[in-house]
């Protein structure tokens, strides 16, 4: 945590020998100003207004709190706000699996390679998500790829279509959003010493415990600010789940995606936004605590 | 002797391992660029012939090529303005150590931490009551909102690492605030201000989910004219049109690089 002694920058009149002491301020805190009062006008406030839309239910003749009543008491409803839950845990523990060995193979093995692997990282990000989930629906449709091999090679006798199904959503997802796993964990565990890792396999450690009991705590921070990332991330995009699983999987971002597009009941869009918010708030309540603890870098 | 052979057995483990994760990372971008040149009118393997159809089919769709220079405008723009106000901000509240600036700091970034299809939705009912009718400029405003904490992280953790004494040394020299901001500080931070920038402009071409509230004719974002162009047909134009924008994308990458280097990015 910070110091709690020190208090606000020397302002003008305050004494020199006083001002000496702490670190030279050049640009003062008011120049913040510009910044704070754009996002307060054009973050804050629409956020507020519509945190007051979804409750809204009076416009229609009913109680203020009716759409969130319809949200968590209707199956339905209640099952989009499972599967939104259940595709974020899924398709962050699967980043935390698949990437982990990758952000490990990075920092400790890769040597020469590591600039190649950074740069396959890189990449999906320079491309659009479009670009990327259209490039799994060629993999993955009927007329695809995938489907083509596994016909000739004889596993299957006719066509599949693998890009309708759930699993090519986590698939689509799992793809967007494991580079921002793997950066963050190789982040952190590019600052571990690995004479650690050695001293206790010199103690008798199989490398195994070593890597458990010695490098896999200590790269818990980025483990955790990836995790964050990847879950906020995904329980904040539609376009995989509209352009793959052929809409078979439906979250809360794609219903109110399609409560803005198709029926138009944006006050009940109001109130999906509202639940999604206050998820969102907590991750960065979580985020800001791991933040802290290591300083600005994400 | 055993250990070592262990270590290498692990090591090439591993290796495979990673292989077959680039190969996953890789595969389906290299597949879209490669689909992009097909001579057929469909999209099926083995492709039989190249051509560059669908680059002409992108020229001649107008709303593909109209779209690409309202992003382009849009994303030059809203990067410019967050570097406008993100850079003050930033370099404002770094070195302070009270808790208002550390929550202010906090909240600067916090737009790229709440879903943006939340504020996409909001900030189209909060600017249609404030502007009449949706039009670029709620387009600007909305991309700013996610450019500034862009720009105010990176310009904060360099400002950050940067010793407060080169700044106090020039000022005891004589001199002036403007002057140690201009031959001092700035030319410090400048890699932090670019990789911001850099961030900011990637991430606004790439917007889906605020873009899409505001589409009209005029005002329709490249990701939102590919997104309804690919509900209503699939064919390989859309290949083209990715792998065009990827490469202004790589462009704006290489030219930073160029002029400050993707180490120093990278650093940022």
């Amino acid at each position: 945590m910070m110091a709690s002694d020190s208090t606000l920058p020397a302002k003008g009149a305050a004494p020199r020998a006083a001002a000496r002491r702490k670190p030279y301020v050049l640009i003062r805190p008011v120049w913040a100003l510009p910044a704070v009062l754009f996002l307060a006008m054009f973050f804050v406030l629409p956020l507020v207004h519509n945190f007051l839309r979804g409750f809204g239910g009076e416009a229609v003749g009913q109680s203020p709190w009716f759409y969130y009543a319809k949200l968590f008491t209707d199956i339905y409803y209640l099952g989009i706000l499972g599967e939104t839950l259940r595709v974020s845990l899924v398709v962050t523990v699967a980043c935390l699996v698949l990437g982990y060995p990758v952000a490990y193979f990075m920092v400790r093995h890769a040597g020469k390679w590591n600039a190649l692997i950074l740069f396959c990282l890189i990449t999906p990000l320079l491309t659009s998500v479009i670009m990327r989930t259209f490039g799994w629906q060629v993999l993955l449709s009927r007329t695809g790829l995938l489907s083509q091999w596994l016909l000739s090679l004889g596993l299957i006798d006719r066509p599949v279509d693998l890009a309708r199904q759930p699993i090519a959503v986590y698939i689509g997802l799992v793809h967007v959003l494991i580079p921002f796993m793997v950066l963050s964990i190789a982040a952190v565990l590019r600052g571990i010493d690995e004479r650690l890792e050695e001293s206790a396999r010199a103690l008798g450690a199989t490398k195994l415990g070593a890597f458990l009991r010695i490098t896999l705590p200590l790269s818990l921070d980025g483990v955790a600010t990836g995790c964050i990332l990847v879950f906020v991330l995904t329980n904040g995009s539609f376009v995989t789940m509209l352009l793959l699983g052929g809409g078979r999987v439906v979250t809360l971002p794609l219903l109110i995606y399609q409560q803005f597009n198709l029926t138009q009941d944006t006050l009940f869009a109001s109130a999906m936004g509202n639940v999604l918010l206050v998820a969102a708030l907590i991750c960065l309540v979580l985020q800001v605590r791991f933040i802290r603890r290591k300083g600005v870098k994400a | 002797m055993s250990r070592g052979r262990r270590t290498s057995l692990e090591k090439s483990m591993l290796g495979i391992y990673v292989a077959l994760f680039v190969l996953f990372i890789m595969g389906p971008i290299v597949l879209v660029v490669v689909v992009s040149f097909t001579s057929a009118s469909f999209i099926a393997f083995p492709i039989e012939g190249y051509s560059l159809r669908w680059y002409h089919r992108i020229i001649e769709y107008r709303p593909f090529l109209d779209s690409l220079l309202v992003s382009m405008k849009l994303a030059a723009i809203s990067a410019m303005l967050g570097v406008l106000v993100g850079v003050p901000g930033a370099l404002a509240l770094a070195r302070s150590r009270s808790r208002l600036a550390s929550t202010l700091s906090t909240f600067l970034l916090a737009p790229i931490s709440i879903p943006a299809v939340v504020l996409g939705f909001s900030l189209l009912y909060y600017l249609s009551a404030l502007i009449q009718g949706v039009s670029f400029l709620s387009l600007v405003i909305a991309h700013t909102v996610l450019a500034i904490p862009y720009i105010t992280r990176t310009v904060l953790a360099v400002y950050r690492s940067m010793s407060p004494d080169l700044e106090e040394a020039a000022a005891v020299l004589g001199g002036n605030r403007w002057q140690v901001l201009r031959y001092v500080t700035l030319p410090q931070v400048k890699p932090g201000i670019f990789a911001g920038a850099v961030f900011a402009i990637l991430t606004s071409l790439d917007n889906l989910p605020i873009s899409f509230f505001f589409g009209t004719a005029t005002t329709n974002t490249l990701p939102v004219v590919m997104l309804s162009y690919m509900q209503n047909q699939f064919d390989p134009s859309i290949a083209a049109i990715s792998t065009v924008q990827m490469m202004i994308s790589v462009l704006v990458l290489l030219l930073v690089n160029r002029y400050y280097g993707i180490a120093k990015l990278n650093a940022a």
